[in-house]
């Protein structure tokens, strides 16, 4: 199996009578990766699966060529960010983070040194010696990205880690998790609000009821839906005088002008559309401001996928 | 980072030493174990306070007293269920806690997650064990004034109370090795436990070939005095020591061969436990 992808080989796991994951197919590739789907629909399976909590009941698993039990060899190169909000009783920011890298095999004065430059990393140096009990919803995320980044992994698995942060606390965040990612790694950030995984994903993997539906960059994906005509939202001085033009050709399907927002049109042909697009703006002399995608984004994708929203989760 | 596999297991294994002990010695559900060592002491306490004035003269008594107290009540109560509250909640009351699959992300193999689990606890139960069992025997002896406070410092008595401490220790390693197999087995241990302890119980009234599957009828042959276990017991002859010793040994040692096993195939599924 590839040492520089984490590998999912025909992947099922069930709990007793219930499905978790289904027949899953995967590689994937270092930068930050999306993984995104409703509530339920096993994005917390595949986390664990990829780091050894589960075991699959068919297929095999391999990160970076690593099988998820051996977690000796697993541990040294991976971090996991999970979903659960407890900690070891009377632990402090500090304790909590000295012992996990004591069981990185840190030595006591190596593992202080790190420790307080991750407490200072995730912003919770203040915080360091007082209980875990007694922080924040949004402290406790920190607390927990610092344990899952505090052996600098080579791969770093997060389960909803924006999860009770504050607006501030998310930009530094995804700016963390953007930068590990330039840096060569495999950050796999899984969340249920689409807009997140849109603004920080170089690419996505779209799971609903425990099966893969989509996996790549988002535009490759859309690209691949025929189904639903592209759409393209242009704001320009005489949005009139475009639409009237653009209903001349064939694979246009809308052209509707949406209030404050633009002209909405809807083809299928998109390189054509763009082609015939800038002859009619030569010819008509209107001033564009902006030509942009507007459902080259995961949420619009996964709708059109999966034929129903995320609950609410698009904000 | 690159740490040479023997000194990071090492490392590994004293980080959950400690922490175990910690977790053991300190934190706010220690207190039913202390509540637990703590009656024995009150019970000396509350026997030396209200003991008659002609008992007092005569410390010959004490000797076979505190052997009748340490074979039917440290032993086969305190100990037993002291070392059931430690070892179970190794791994079941992280599990309850949900904070297991901290340790479980770390890179150490399962087998030194066991060994180190299993030390933390036999160095924590022993601790406490072994001080109430000491503190039982001075409170056992100190209401006899000087002529017990000789008798514990004498040869005899001193040796005595080695003999008792390592049956405590020795009780540790293997009701220890049991029930972290049982937390790790049973999501109520707590059940077999007590099924298990009848099992002891029951030990004197059984034939021989099931008496050697208890671990009391291998504690007891260190015992430095001889109890009588009533008239419906079935005698049988004393293990030698370094039977006993080796079966208490190579049995601990198996349950924790086992218990690794299990904790290599264990999974993270808090929502089902």
């Amino acid at each position: 199996m590839s040492t520089a992808r984490i590998v999912f080989r025909d992947v099922s796991k069930f709990y007793g009578e219930v499905l978790g994951v289904n027949k899953v197919n995967l590689e994937v590739a270092p930068g930050l990766t999306g993984l995104v789907g409703p509530n339920g629909s096993g994005k917390s399976t595949l986390m664990h699966l990829m780091t050894g909590l589960l075991r699959p009941s068919r297929g095999e698993v391999s990160v970076l060529g690593i099988a998820p039990d051996r977690p000796e060899e697993l541990f040294r190169l991976v971090g996991y960010c999970t979903q659960y909000d407890n900690f070891p009783n009377g632990s402090t920011g500090l304790s909590f983070l000295r012992f996990a890298l004591a069981l990185h095999g840190y030595s006591k004065s190596e593992a202080d040194e790190r420790a307080w430059t991750v407490l200072a990393q995730v912003g919770l140096i203040d915080a360091a010696n007082r209980r875990i009990a007694g922080y924040s919803k949004g402290m406790r995320q920190r607390i927990k990205l610092a344990h899952a980044h505090c052996h600098d992994p080579q791969v770093l698995v997060l389960d909803e880690p924006l999860n009770g942060l504050d607006p501030m606390g998310r930009a530094e965040m995804i700016d963390l998790f953007t930068d590990l990612a330039k840096e060569g790694r495999h950050v796999i950030v899984s969340s249920h609000i689409l807009h997140e995984v849109d603004v920080i994903s170089d690419g996505v993997i779209m799971i609903h009821g425990g099966a893969i539906v989509a996996e790549g960059e988002i535009r490759e994906v859309r690209g691949e839906i025929t189904s639903h005509p592209i759409q393209v939202l242009i704001r320009c001085n005489r949005p009139r005088a475009v639409a009237s033009r653009l209903f001349e050709l064939k694979h246009i399907v809308e052209a509707r002008i949406v209030e404050d927002e633009g002209l909405l049109v809807s083809t299928r042909d998109a390189p054509d559309f763009f082609t015939q697009f800038n002859r009619i703006v030569i010819d008509t002399g209107v001033i564009v401001e902006t030509v942009a995608p507007a459902d080259e984004s995961v949420h619009a994708v996964y709708d059109y996928l999966i034929g129903e929203g995320l609950g609410g989760g698009s904000a | 980072m690159t740490t040479p596999a023997n000194l990071m297991q090492r490392r590994q294994v004293l980080s959950l030493v400690r922490h175990e002990v910690g977790r053991s010695l300190f934190s706010r559900r220690s207190l039913a174990v202390y509540l637990l060592v703590g009656m024995p002491l009150a019970l000396m306490l509350l026997r030396a306070l209200f003991m008659p004035g002609s008992m007092r003269a005569d410390a010959t008594h004490a000797t076979t007293e505190f052997a009748e107290v340490f074979h039917f009540f440290l032993l086969r109560f305190v100990v037993f269920f002291a070392n059931a509250m430690i070892f179970v909640r190794l791994f079941r009351g992280e599990i309850l806690e949900k904070s297991l699959h901290y340790t479980l992300l770390a890179p150490l193999p399962r087998t030194v997650l066991v060994l180190g689990k299993y030390l933390g606890g036999v160095l924590s139960a022993s601790l406490i064990l072994m001080f109430t069992t000491t503190l039982t025997y001075v409170l056992v002896y100190l209401p006899h004034g000087s002529a017990g406070i000789r008798l514990v410092l004498s040869g005899s008595g001193i040796a005595n109370l080695a003999s008792y401490l390592l049956i405590v220790a020795l009780a540790c390693f293997a009701y220890g090795a049991l029930f972290m197999l049982a937390g790790l087995f049973f999501k109520n241990p707590m059940v077999p436990a007590v099924l298990f302890l009848g099992w002891e119980t029951l030990t004197p009234f059984l034939p021989t070939f099931l008496k050697v599957l208890s671990f009391v009828h291998y504690l007891v042959s260190f015992a430095p005095v001889p109890v009588s276990l009533g008239a419906f017991a079935l005698l049988a002859r004393p293990v030698p020591w370094w039977i006993a010793l080796l079966a208490l040994v190579v049995s601990s040692a198996a349950l924790v061969l086992i218990a690794s096993r299990v904790a290599r195939r264990l999974e993270v599924t808090y929502s089902a436990d």
